[in-house]
């Protein structure tokens, strides 16, 4: 397998650089897609928020830029990319790759077939490292994001980067790639309390010694919370204002911005009385995270899963989502290879994604160009599309749990269950 | 509930379930296009009636006449006169015959290549700045100088050129008018409304220097009668945009009132010269705007306004009457009194429809179903075939045994003792399932996706070699084409096992035929939300695609009959491939210039006027029959 890598890694990226070279307006094009670009993750925004902080004036005075302040020195050191793009577009396939390799470093530990305390007994049947990246790097999905130049890019690199360590027992790089994740786009906190287990897992699996787990959490937490107080700090001195803060966080918090996008949050808060918004913007919210610990404490013993699940879940629930979150959470789903035997609707929530990723684009057109359309439409759509994530990451829990189920009673292997 | 649950599980294991997808298909087919010939009878389609309050057509007198009859004569003297002019001549003169109106005029020149010939001219434009307008806004009046047929359009122009002088004398204008003079129809128009939205390319197509609002619609005239005049008959309403989009039915409604409630003129569409409001010609009616949307190109200079939203149609005369110039000038100014008085974009009626006479429409609602059931039934069958894909080969399937049972084969009694059995309960009654039924194989999916993806890929190159061939080779290329790719799937389906080592086995064929199926579903019910027409068209003629022979096991052998059968299909599938249907359609139609022109037309729309038929036709159908060929040649070789 060592040798088709480079091959792979050779392909995606040739892929990319061609489609960034051939097309040399696809770029902006695919930035301008709602499906792409969120209020804050869009290329064409952080352009502007670059403008503004080379120009010494406060990136977040326009209100249009809501991304994180360390983005503008690391971008501003690249070349102008609306002249000179071959720098930034480099960087966006590096990310892709540098992505792709954390996730064969998962695939590669092999936890999502055998953790510490569980052990599948479809062990044997799992996709090599190198498909499960070719997965992520060949899905369209990623491939329009890292086109489009998204900053979700980013974030998806730090969060896989997250899953590696957590799974190859690493908490230093653990802790720094999740409080960057977390810092650029608040919700991949939400995939602490997972990966933390894992990584505790991992730990005891590794070295063999059993820390105690209140220390081990707590040092954890306190990690990721001064490395993202270090960040937060180097921010204020860069943007020299706490002013960012509200921008940031604020945005995804009290979604001020409702640029239509694939989500569920848009329509909803267009649609409901202001008295009742800071109410609902709580529910939303609570609802989101409340999957955190429902799904850490159900599936303890394969925290991996849980975190998988989660990354779902953000993709459905999440204020701003995009292709981006779809395209982390499908390249993360062939890690449970071994499950989808188990699996009840697969041909049902592929076609379901095809279909909606199809008429998401006739219906945005209808609605925008043509004018023969309206708001509902794409909003429909949007519905299709995230029931379709939802049927997988329900029929994926639902395969998951049957396997551990299937453990505890060896009788009903291939069994109709039924529920009661 | 669970037992009834459990009752349609044992449901699901029926083998009876898994031979009606074929006939569930047909039904939907047949449903979808019995549905599509009951739309021109009364209780499906509908009156056509104004929805927009503000358009009030036919509501205000109209002045034009008297001696503006005598400028409009003079106008149509200097029109003749330029008639054999060179290019900048005759622009010059059509500007200064616009400034004398006081109108402010500019020109425009464009130039395009495609299809190896250019087309290059000039347009000239004036705007009228409405007394009570505040530029935000604008209407268009239209005169191509050779209209579609290219023939000189000698006293529309000179109509808007007197339009245009009387208008400017009218206080009550509360949005601007743009008088546009394009070079001919399909061109010309298309670089001007490019210009005007700045989405145009300045490397072939100049900048317009003058500017007003957001057009709120256009009218074309295309009036092309010499200088003696020409009494019409009637008006024929062109309202076909580019890509299949329509205009806002309220314009249509308000030209064909304006013009047959207020002045009298019968109005036409669709080239219906004689329409007696009978089933057949509405039927025709609608046949004939259903290929002209589906095949998406320019019908006149109005169509390339379209894709911006901006409402347009033109307005064309036909037949010898006793309607004269000043009846279409006053039409027109009715027009343009009605568009004057909206408040906003025209919104309220549809723009999703079907004609089937001017006064006679069928909305998107009630015909929909029928595009969507037709790309219903790929979806059907591409279910049915996923199932099937996941049941393990069984003796039975196996198509050799049907006529010659081998002495070794078991005999039932004996089979059913080398079968174990799974009992399900359902209610009070057991039932005991074989347990060949309840397992689902492991699918292979890496040769049929791979495949299925690099098909459709192949697909980019007829796209590529017919936008890219100069004029006088298109044909030979499209006839060395359609020669050279009508085997090529079963020289395909013959290489292929010698490629790979071994036979694709029949599982993987069935998944190919699945994910194709449920690829053209997929793109045809996308598409039907965009262009029914296209859609429709494309899923009546890939039906056969569904009910291809299923692939035969590895390793068996035909029988004679089954080989007869499957030659029967390859023959039916290469008669409706995409290349052959084009062709034949094009001699069917007695298309002027043939197939050259066709493929002219193609090519210049997609790159000048942003036509995607051919997009669809060489990626989606195109792809769909080559797998479709490809899995018939497979049960062959």
């Amino acid at each position: 397998m060592e040798n088709h890598k480079p091959l792979l890694f050779g392909a995606a990226a040739a892929v990319r650089f061609l489609l960034f070279t051939v097309f040399p307006s696809l770029p902006s094009v695919l930035t301008g897609r709602v499906e792409v670009s969120t209020p804050v993750s869009s290329f064409k925004r952080l352009q502007e928020g670059l403008f503004l902080y080379t120009h010494n004036v406060s990136p977040y005075d326009g209100g249009v830029f809501h991304q994180a302040p360390l983005l503008l020195p690391l971008f501003s050191l690249l070349p102008d990319p609306s002249r000179y793009p071959l720098l930034t577009n480099l960087l966006y396939i590096a990310l892709d790759l540098l992505s792709a390799q954390a996730l064969m470093k998962v695939a590669e530990t092999g936890v999502s077939v055998s953790s510490l305390r569980y052990t599948s007994p479809r062990q044997s049947s799992r996709y090599s490292s190198a498909a499960i990246a070719a997965g992520f790097l060949f899905n369209p999905f990623t491939i329009a994001i890292c086109i489009g130049r998204s900053t979700s890019v980013i974030t998806n690199f730090f969060i896989l980067q997250a899953f590696a360590s957590a799974a190859t027992a690493r908490p230093l790089t653990f802790i720094l790639a999740l409080s960057a994740a977390a810092y650029l786009s608040l919700y991949p906190a939400l995939l602490f309390p997972p990966l933390a287990i894992l990584l505790y897992d991992q730990h005891i699996r590794r070295s063999g010694t059993t820390p105690s787990q209140g220390a081990y959490t707590a040092s954890l937490a306190g990690g990721v919370s001064s490395a993202i107080a270090a960040l937060l700090g180097l921010s204020r001195l860069i943007t020299g204002s706490w002013q960012f803060v509200a921008s940031t966080y604020g945005t995804p918090l009290l979604l001020p911005d409702l640029t239509p996008n694939v989500g569920l949050w848009w329509y909803f808060f267009i649609e409901i009385f202001d008295s009742f918004r800071e109410f609902f913007l709580g529910v939303f919210w609570l609802h989101m995270g409340s999957y955190v610990a429902a799904l850490t404490i159900r599936l303890r013993k394969q925290p991996l899963f849980a975190a998988v699940a989660m990354t779902g879940i953000i993709a459905i629930f999440q204020p701003y989502p995009s292709i981006a979150d779809s395209a982390l959470f499908l390249g993360v789903v062939p890690l449970y290879r071994h499950v989808f035997p188990l699996m009840r609707y697969p041909f049902l929530a592929t076609a379901t994604l095809m279909y909606a990723t199809l008429l998401g684009p006739a219906f945005y057109h209808l609605w925008i160009y043509a004018g023969s359309g309206n708001a509902n439409f794409f909003y429909a759509i949007t519905l299709v599309w995230s029931l379709a994530l939802v049927i997988v990451v329900a029929d994926l829990i639902y395969a998951v749990v049957r396997d551990e189920w299937e453990v505890e009673r060896p009788d009903m292997k291939g069994k109709e269950a039924r529920q009661i | 509930m669970a037992s009834l649950s459990t009752a349609i599980l044992s449901l699901r294991r029926d083998r009876r379930i898994l031979k009606l997808p074929p006939y569930l298909s047909v039904v939907l087919i047949v449903v979808g296009v019995v549905w599509l010939f009951m739309l021109p009878l009364n209780e499906y389609s509908r009156q056509t009636y104004v929805s927009e309050n503000a358009l009030l057509p036919g509501q205000v007198h109209t002045y034009f006449g008297g001696s503006e009859h005598n400028v409009f004569r003079a106008y149509r003297q200097e029109v003749a006169a330029l008639a054999e002019a060179p290019v900048d001549e005759r622009v010059q003169r059509l500007e200064e015959i616009f400034r004398s109106s006081g109108l402010k005029v500019a020109t425009q020149s464009f130039e395009y290549k495609a299809a190896g010939t250019t087309v290059q001219g000039k347009n000239v434009y004036a705007l009228l700045q409405g007394p009570r307008a505040d530029a935000t806004e604008a209407i268009v009046l239209i005169g191509a100088w050779r209209n579609m047929d290219n023939v000189l359009n000698q006293s529309g122009v000179a109509l808007v050129l007197t339009l245009a002088r009387y208008f400017k004398r009218w206080s009550l204008w509360s949005k601007d008018i743009i008088f546009v003079i394009t070079e001919d129809s399909v061109a010309g128009p298309q670089a001007w409304v490019d210009a005007y939205h700045d989405s145009h390319d300045p490397q072939f197509v100049s900048s317009l220097p003058i500017k007003s609002g957001a057009l709120q619609g256009a009218v074309a005239l295309d009036y092309p009668a010499g200088i003696w005049g020409h009494r019409f008959d009637k008006l024929h309403v062109v309202y076909d945009g580019i890509n299949g989009q329509l205009p806002n039915l309220d314009l249509f409604n308000t030209a064909v009132s304006i013009a047959s409630g207020q002045m009298g003129i019968g109005c036409t569409l669709q080239r219906m010269w004689d329409h007696n409001d009978s089933y057949k010609e509405r039927l025709q009616t609608m046949l004939r705007g259903m290929l002209n949307q589906g095949l998406g190109h320019a019908t006149g200079p109005h169509s390339g306004f379209i894709p911006y939203h901006v409402d347009a149609i033109t307005l064309q005369t036909v037949g010898d009457g006793w309607h004269d110039e000043m009846s279409l000038g006053r039409t027109v100014e009715g027009l343009f009194r009605s568009l004057n008085n909206l408040l906003e974009h025209l919104h309220q009626s549809f723009f999703l429809y079907l004609l089937l006479h001017a006064n006679r429409f069928v909305s998107i609602g009630t015909y929909l179903p029928s595009a969507m059931l037709i790309a219903g039934s790929f979806t059907v069958m591409s279910i049915a075939l996923w199932i099937k894909s996941g049941r393990p080969p069984t003796n039975s399937d196996a198509p050799s045994s049907e006529k010659a049972p081998k002495p070794s084969q078991p005999t039932k009694s004996s089979k059913l003792k080398n079968q174990t059995f799974t009992a399900v309960k359902s209610g009070s009654a057991t039932v005991l399932i074989p347990d060949a039924l309840l397992t689902i194989t492991e699918r292979h999916m890496f040769f049929p996706l791979a495949s299925l993806t690099a098909i459709s890929f192949l697909g980019l190159v007829p796209f590529y070699l017919f936008n890219r061939t100069p004029l006088p080779l298109l044909a030979p290329a499209y006839q060395i084409f359609t020669i050279a790719t009508l085997p090529a799937p079963h020289i395909l389906a013959f290489l292929t096992p010698r490629l790979l080592h071994r036979r694709p086995t029949s599982q993987e064929l069935t998944l190919l035929h699945c994910f194709s199926l449920l690829l053209l579903g997929m793109y045809l019910s996308a598409l039907a939300t965009l262009n029914f027409s296209l859609s429709t068209l494309i899923g009546v003629l890939s039906t056969p695609f569904s009910f291809i022979p299923s692939a035969r096991a590895p390793g068996a052998t035909l029988s004679r009959r089954e080989k007869a059968r499957a030659l029967v299909w390859s023959v039916l599938i290469a008669l409706l491939s995409p290349t052959n249907v084009i062709w034949a359609a094009t001699v069917a139609l007695e298309v002027d210039g043939g197939l050259g022109e066709v493929l002219r037309r193609a090519s210049f729309g997609w790159w000048v006027n942003g036509l995607w038929t051919s997009v669809v036709v060489w990626l989606i159908w195109w792809p769909a029959w080559f797998v479709a060929s490809f899995i018939v040649g497979s049960g062959i070789w």
